[in-house]
């Protein structure tokens, strides 16, 4: 143990020469927008903040924390898991939307990194955009699994489902929702009262193609019109921003040929009631 | 290429129907009474939802909630999926029709690429006018004069284009012509 001690003492004073003031202080300006619901004469404005990178964690959102944190209480923005799984934290850095937690400082100090909120949404408070619209989208596609037989209390059956059925999910089930994808799309700005955005597509695309889901027909007819899946114009900034690497540019295309009866969603490989029958014939 | 065909869902749709809509599909979600829902026409979709409530699935807690309050904002329903296709293939079939056109000069190619031309190019105009040229912003009379405009300018394409090929040397020889005027100029 002493010596454990010892070897971490020496780390530690190492760290400390490598990061000493010695080699140049590392300040890195935070370019940030800010806007206050309670001063509304206020036009909104980038607020700069100058944070020293040797004595921050490597990540936009830890600057942003130690801002908060050290500097300014006031600085409002939305974060939970610190580690790109619940979309909190998304936002425009330099220009690209991004979660926050995930992107990495630009080690380049002569420039200002600059953080904005997603774009064309409107701001309830500095880097905080109102997603309700968002979330109203997202429930009128019923994002939950349904049967044509609603299961009977206390009698449910597990549903089946074959691998290669459940590997059509992968790469749709892992969206977090952030709305990068959505708020990075043109049609989106402009027709978002009406056009669905790639993220909200690509969760309906993820329930259409499901092989449990029976309202697959329900659920086609509900975006067959000229607004709800038709502005989208394939120019791909969605996939091309997600921050999970996900492709709802291709969900989309896939939606647009299921629709136009083309392609033909395929029948479950393993009957998804199959166990339920089962208990039947017992 | 029925006129049909270039039809699609109003632009700007008759805003006070849907508020009514929006009001309604807001109110019943409020009071969630199946009384008042049936007192009302036009709402067959909330019926169904309401009246489903009342058997007790084990998902019911889940679906009860309304969720229609984006789709109600989309009044007319309207079919785009067959369009979607046409468009496409308009698009898919320009590619070989043009070289083509352009290699056997005659008015039956030179016809059928000045139709497929003129729908090509109102579907990409018409698109922008809807994407940019909105209600939203531009309130309810530009944005139809926007559409108006794209249908005047894709006939006057239309005519144009018929009338040289009627009264011209054709679409293919006029390209061709267009080469030949370049080249005298490199001679001279």
């Amino acid at each position: 143990m002493p010596l454990l001690r010892l070897t971490s003492g020496s780390f530690g004073q190492l760290r400390t020469f490598a990061t000493s003031a010695a080699l140049g202080k590392r300040i890195k300006t935070f370019a940030v927008y800010r806007w206050n619901p309670d001063e509304p004469d206020k036009k909104p404005y980038t607020q700069n903040y100058e944070v020293d990178l040797d004595d921050c964690a490597p990540m936009v959102l830890d600057a942003l924390l130690k801002i908060k944190n050290e500097m300014d209480p006031t600085l409002t923005f939305r974060r939970s898991c610190r580690e790109g799984v619940c979309g909190s934290c998304a936002m425009n850095i330099d220009g690209v939307n991004t979660l926050a937690c995930i992107s990495h400082i630009d080690k380049n100090t002569s420039k200002p990194s600059k953080i904005y909120p997603l774009p064309h949404m409107y701001v309830v408070k500095d880097l905080v955009p109102d997603l309700s619209n968002f979330y109203r989208q997202y429930q009128s596609i019923e994002p939950w699994l349904q049967r044509e037989k609603d299961a009977v209390k206390g009698k449910e059956t597990q549903l089946l489902q074959d691998v290669e059925d459940r590997a059509k999910l992968d790469g749709l089930y892992e969206c977090v929702l952030c709305a990068c994808c959505s708020t990075s799309c043109p049609s989106y700005w402009w027709n978002g009262d009406k056009y669905l955005g790639p993220a909200v597509l690509m969760q309906a695309y993820r329930w259409i193609i499901d092989s449990r889901d029976d309202a697959t027909e329900k659920r086609l007819s509900k975006l067959k019109d000229t607004y709800s899946v038709y502005r989208c114009h394939t120019i791909m900034n969605c996939t091309r921003t997600c921050p999970k690497g996900l492709n709802p540019g291709r969900a989309i295309a896939q939606i647009k040929t299921l629709l136009s009866g083309i392609v033909k969603k395929p029948p479950a490989i393993l009957d998804p009631a199959g166990l339920e029958k089962q208990a039947a014939q017992n | 290429m029925a006129l049909s065909m270039f039809l699609r869902a109003p632009v700007c749709t008759n805003q006070a129907f849907t508020k009514h809509i929006m009001r309604l599909a807001t109110y019943t979600a409020a009071t969630n009474s199946p009384l008042v829902v049936r007192a009302i026409p036009n709402t067959v979709q909330l019926k169904s939802v309401t009246a489903k409530a009342e058997t007790m699935p084990i998902t019911s807690s889940v679906r009860s909630f309304r969720t229609s309050a984006v789709r109600m904002s989309d009044e007319k329903p309207h079919d785009h999926a067959k369009l979607w296709v046409i468009e496409k293939a308009t698009s898919a079939l320009l590619v070989p029709l043009i070289p083509l056109g352009l290699l056997m000069p005659n008015k039956i190619i030179d016809s059928v690429l000045a139709i497929l031309i003129t729908a090509h190019s109102f579907w990409g105009l018409e698109a922008i006018a809807v994407d940019y040229v909105r209600a939203s912003i531009f309130g309810s009379v530009i944005p139809k004069i926007a559409i108006g405009l794209v249908y005047l300018l894709s006939i006057a394409t239309l005519g144009g284009l018929f009338y040289i090929i009627s009264h011209d040397v054709g679409l293919a020889n006029t390209v061709r012509q267009f080469w030949a005027v370049r080249s005298q100029g490199q001679n001279a």
